[in-house]
């Protein structure tokens, strides 16, 4: 009797498989769209107050006032009436859809320092392509597209050479398809303390001027010997220096990361000696070396990140000073660099959630950043920077369709973001969650969970980790063991997500349902078949932290 | 982690402190005690600094018009102090990855904002020599520095100075005193400090042959094709410079022994030794550095806090200064930086120098040492108005100093500070009514 229930299982979960193979294939014809009756703002041009963007094969057809522009037969239209159409913003210098490790603090001063064996011998990895490590996730996605982000650049962020970004269109969750441009540029850390050489700051300037220097010595040699390879010793293979010479010898952009205005000279230091095609990123303290980057004119990927550096003397005085540095000194950075003419990008750099993107934009806007500036430094400006202006950027036939529709004047308190295309696919953003309400409970512990489906009866264990209002934990089933991810309770009410491998397929399953003490009752969704599970505690067995992993 | 030394209030003060001189590079010291160190002790005498420059040493100088008078009277003036051995405004001191680190330099790592620059001029101190760690046989590339607070790093930096690169002895190098978790790296010992040492040299030597064949080949007629020019070496460029004269050695050492090595290490390369730091045992080899034109950078009266340094006397300084050693008395800390002339009066106590003598430890000898006499370390016409004002003559116990100046800006008044520091806590006791 159990096993033919098994079967039964397993046959309907194929077909679900199936269908979702289908409705995905389905989703790469792309539709016709013509947006009517809204105001548009191109950024490479004046406002149109009643316009039309007609979307075809993922560009922009056709732009312009209403009346001149012909509306396609096969056009599905889409009613923007009281809406306002911008390029889709670019964040030109964040992190998004990486996994990030949790550090391990050492335990001791000791443990930080020297105890260097030669089997610790640093690794360098400038050839490292943070495309390969994209992990798309669509709550991601919706919170970018919520600002009105249409495209990113991910940047590595881990070591001296933290390796290869990559220009992503926000179109989906296949890294594949959202690539536009891989990779940008190799991307430079100044660290101050690693466990092997270089451990200190003064030896990562050391490091970075002989790896420069060396990939120019190999770079000449390679060259001599590929012109007169008789008599000549050839060069001796290394791919350290391999992965460097485009950046180096051939001038590919070289991005440095700079936590403070010291990192900005060392980087134009470097810039200059080595006559890189360098930029700078991060760089929230640019306002005090402003003579320094008028001379350099380099690109400037400035962050929405207002927290004054750690060893700044704004964060080493006294809260006071710190609180006050952060509300009011170092949000006018973009106001001062857009005063004295300089062009930049704003990026969310260090920043992760979304509400505290948006928020800082519009803080720099209080400071004194014209509201017409703070768009091109999200829009026209990176697409500069990033060498692809002439597909993203600004509302232009030809170019990709990337553009937003918001409620009202960008960057205006209470403007919401309602449609974006991305690539022409249309994603309805849809309203952020509201604030989460505390945890009734603690639900840490293993749970033993009834499943009871329209397919049979199923009992599997949870092992739940809380933190807060974030649920982390696993499942462990008789088909395996899956991951809970994006788990949340807020209140009684707890939901959470699993990505089961089921069949070679992943398919997702969403849980909903309310907490208490001692049980969790809810149902488990997935493409519209619904099974409702019911969990007791396990007695005696609750968890501790660290314990999952 | 760095001490939180002064607080916000005090901050916004120095803040103010800077609109109020910033662009005063012109002042008239009036009626002060001057000494000059190098020219005797004027009892009642006018400095007028020009553009950052000492202009006239007399008496009774008129004001130009526009230039900033400060009435000296009572008050004893002094070259500002120089510090020949010391560790701050750094974001970071050793670079402990690999022994031989001379590729590293302290001038890539600055920190304008260290609060260790404003404690240094709080006790006259104007010029430092800022270093790497003694951590390595080989550290790196020091720096010397005025304490300009609140002024650019790229601006303190003194390129008129001597080149010097750090070495160390003894038991930093060979981690006598650290118990790492990890393999014992080489060296462990003495002798090997001295000989990974040579083998740098060795190696530098090497490196230097190859590009001097190799300028010789691009400078001849008919220059290979192939002509490749060698890898640089960034570990070894500086002990190259060091062979060609360009740089001095500033070197870490407590005993006698070792340093007489380091000495004939440096006779067998022909580099040249500035000063050996700390050197508690000077005193049993003070003819042979005499003999060598080496100086030394030590503490007037700190010993015993390790075994190499279990030998020091008190007399160290005042004696070897007598046999003609050029002495230095350093601070090698944030907060003994504030009281170097307290330090330079011991010498008096232990081993009776003159005032003069005993205020050389701490101006023109240092200034020698890091080849920066011509501009500092006295009181002459001609060198940078770099200054220090005491309330009393510096070697009193009862002195402090009131107004450090350089190149003709106040960068530290303590009259004006103090009086700051009482509104600003005034205004506190008021807002704290309020609530």
């Amino acid at each position: 009797m159990k096993k033919k229930a098994k079967v039964k299982r397993v046959i309907v979960l194929f077909f679900f498989s199936l269908f979702l193979l289908l409705s995905f294939s389905e989703a790469r014809v792309l539709p016709v769209y013509a947006v009517v009756n809204c105001k548009i703002f191109p950024v490479s041009g004046p406002p149109i107050e009643k316009g039309v963007i007609v979307i075809r094969n993922g560009l922009i057809e056709s732009i312009g006032e209403e009346g001149k522009i012909v509306i396609p037969e096969d056009a599905e239209i889409i009613e923007g009436e009281g809406c306002f159409a911008y390029p889709g913003l670019i964040d030109a210098h964040g992190s998004f859809f990486l996994e990030t490790k949790k550090e391990e603090e050492p335990s001791s001063e000791r443990e930080r320092l020297p105890a260097l064996s030669p089997q610790e011998k640093f690794k360098p990895h400038p050839e490292f392509q943070v495309f390969k490590s994209l992990k798309p996730k669509k709550s991601v996605l919706e919170s970018l597209h919520r600002i009105g982000f249409t495209t990113v650049l991910v940047v590595p962020e881990e070591e001296i050479f933290a390796g290869q970004s990559v220009l992503l269109n926000l179109n989906g969750e296949e890294a594949q398809a959202m690539v536009v441009k891989n990779p940008f540029a190799l991307h430079i850390n100044f660290v101050t303390n690693r466990n092997t050489y270089p451990t200190s700051l003064m030896g990562t300037m050391a490091f970075l001027r002989q790896s420069f220097l060396d990939t120019e010595h190999y770079a000449l040699h390679s060259a001599f010997f590929s012109r007169h390879s008789k008599g000549l010793r050839r060069p001796e293979y290394d791919p350290f220096l391999e992965s460097l010479i485009p950046f180096v010898a051939e001038k590919k952009p070289v991005v440095f990361n700079c936590a403070n205005l010291e990192d900005i000279k060392r980087a134009l230091i470097l810039i200059d000696e080595f006559k890189l095609n360098g930029y700078i990123a991060g760089a929230n303290e640019a306002w005090r070396v402003v003579g320094h980057l008028e001379r350099a004119k380099v690109p400037l990927f400035i962050s929405l990140d207002y927290k004054p550096p750690l060893n700044s003397i704004y964060a080493t005085q006294g809260e006071e000073l710190r609180e006050k540095a952060e509300k009011e000194i170092y949000p006018e950075n973009p106001a001062i660099l857009s005063k004295k003419g300089l062009r930049f990008a704003l990026c969310s750099h260090t920043l992760k959630k979304s509400e505290d993107i948006l928020k800082n934009v519009q803080k720099a806007i209080e400071r004194g950043l014209p509201r017409e500036e703070a768009l091109k430094a999200m829009t026209i400006i990176p697409a500069r920077f990033l060498g692809v202006d002439n597909l993203l950027g600004s509302l232009e036939q030809g170019k990709i369709a990337n553009i937003i529709f918001t409620s009202g004047e960008i960057f205006k308190e209470g403007t919401r973001v309602k449609r974006v295309f991305v690539d022409g696919l249309s994603f309805e953003v849809k309203e952020p969650p509201k604030a989460e309400a505390p945890a009734l409970f603690n639900i840490s512990g293993r749970w033993l969970a009834k499943i009871t489906s329209p397919m049979g009866d199923m009992e599997m264990t949870l092992e739940i980790e809380q933190e807060g209002n974030s649920i982390l934990g696993k499942i462990l089933s008789e088909f395996g063991q899956w991951e809970i991810t994006d788990g949340l309770i807020t209140g009684k009410e707890l939901s959470f997500t699993i990505s089961a491998m089921i069949m070679g397929e992943t398919v997702e399953l969403t849980f909903k349902g309310e907490a208490e003490m001692d049980s969790l009752v809810g149902t488990f969704s997935f493409m519209g078949i619904t099974a409702a599970m019911r969990a007791t505690r396990i007695p005696g067995e609750n968890f501790k932290r660290g314990g999952i992993r | 982690m760095r001490e939180k030394i002064i607080s916000f209030m005090i901050v916004l003060n120095i803040i103010t402190c800077f609109a109020v001189f910033s662009f005063a590079q012109d002042l008239l010291i009036k009626n002060g005690t001057i000494l000059t160190i190098t020219q005797g002790k004027i009892p009642k005498g006018d400095i007028l600094i020009m553009g950052g420059v000492i202009r006239r040493i007399a008496d009774n100088i008129e004001p130009p018009p526009g230039v900033k008078v400060i009435d000296a009277i009572g008050k004893f003036v002094m070259p500002g102090i120089i510090d020949s051995h010391t560790h701050i405004a750094l974001a970071g001191v050793n670079e402990s990855g690999e022994t031989i680190s001379s590729e590293v330099k302290m001038m890539d790592v600055l920190n304008a904002e260290d609060p260790a620059i404003f404690t240094a001029l709080t006790g006259g101190v104007t010029m430092v020599h800022t270093m790497h760690g003694s951590g390595n046989p080989i550290g790196g590339e020091n720096v010397v520095l005025k304490m300009k607070w609140g002024k650019p790093s790229e601006e303190m930096i003194v390129h008129e100075a001597l080149r010097t690169l750090k070495f160390a002895l003894g038991e930093n190098p060979k981690q006598a005193n650290i118990f790492s978790l990890g393999e014992p790296r080489y060296p462990q010992t003495r002798m090997g400090v001295n000989a990974i040492i040579r083998r740098e040299f060795l190696k530098a030597k090497d490196y230097l042959e190859q590009w001097e064949r190799y300028d010789e080949a691009k400078r001849s007629k008919n220059p290979p094709k192939n002509l490749l020019p060698p890898r640089k070496d960034l570990k070894l460029e500086p002990l190259v410079d060091m062979l060609r004269g360009k740089m001095v050695a500033r070197c870490h050492s407590y005993r006698a022994d070792e340093t007489l090595e380091f000495i004939e290490l440096s006779k067998e390369f022909g580099f040249k030794i500035a000063a050996f730091e700390h050197a508690s045992e000077a005193f049993k080899i003070a003819d042979k550095l005499v003999e060598e034109k080496i100086g030394i950078s030590i503490f007037l009266d700190n010993w015993a806090y390790k075994v190499e340094a279990s030998e020091g006397i008190a007399y160290n300084a005042a004696y070897c200064a007598k046999k003609g050693v050029l002495v230095s008395i350093n601070s090698d800390s944030n907060e003994r930086i504030r009281r170097l002339f307290n330090d330079a009066a011991k010498a008096m106590k232990y081993g009776d120098l003159s005032e003069e003598e005993a205020l050389k430890l701490i101006t023109i000898n240092p200034a020698i040492q890091l080849g920066v006499e011509k501009i500092a370390g006295s009181l002459e016409v001609g060198k940078h108005g770099d200054i220090a004002i005491f309330s009393e003559h510096p070697l009193s116990a009862y002195t402090c100093c009131e107004i450090t100046i350089i190149e003709g800006e106040v960068y530290f008044d303590r009259a004006q500070y103090l009086k700051q520091r009482e509104e600003e806590k005034k205004k506190e006791e008021v807002k704290k009514g309020l609530n």
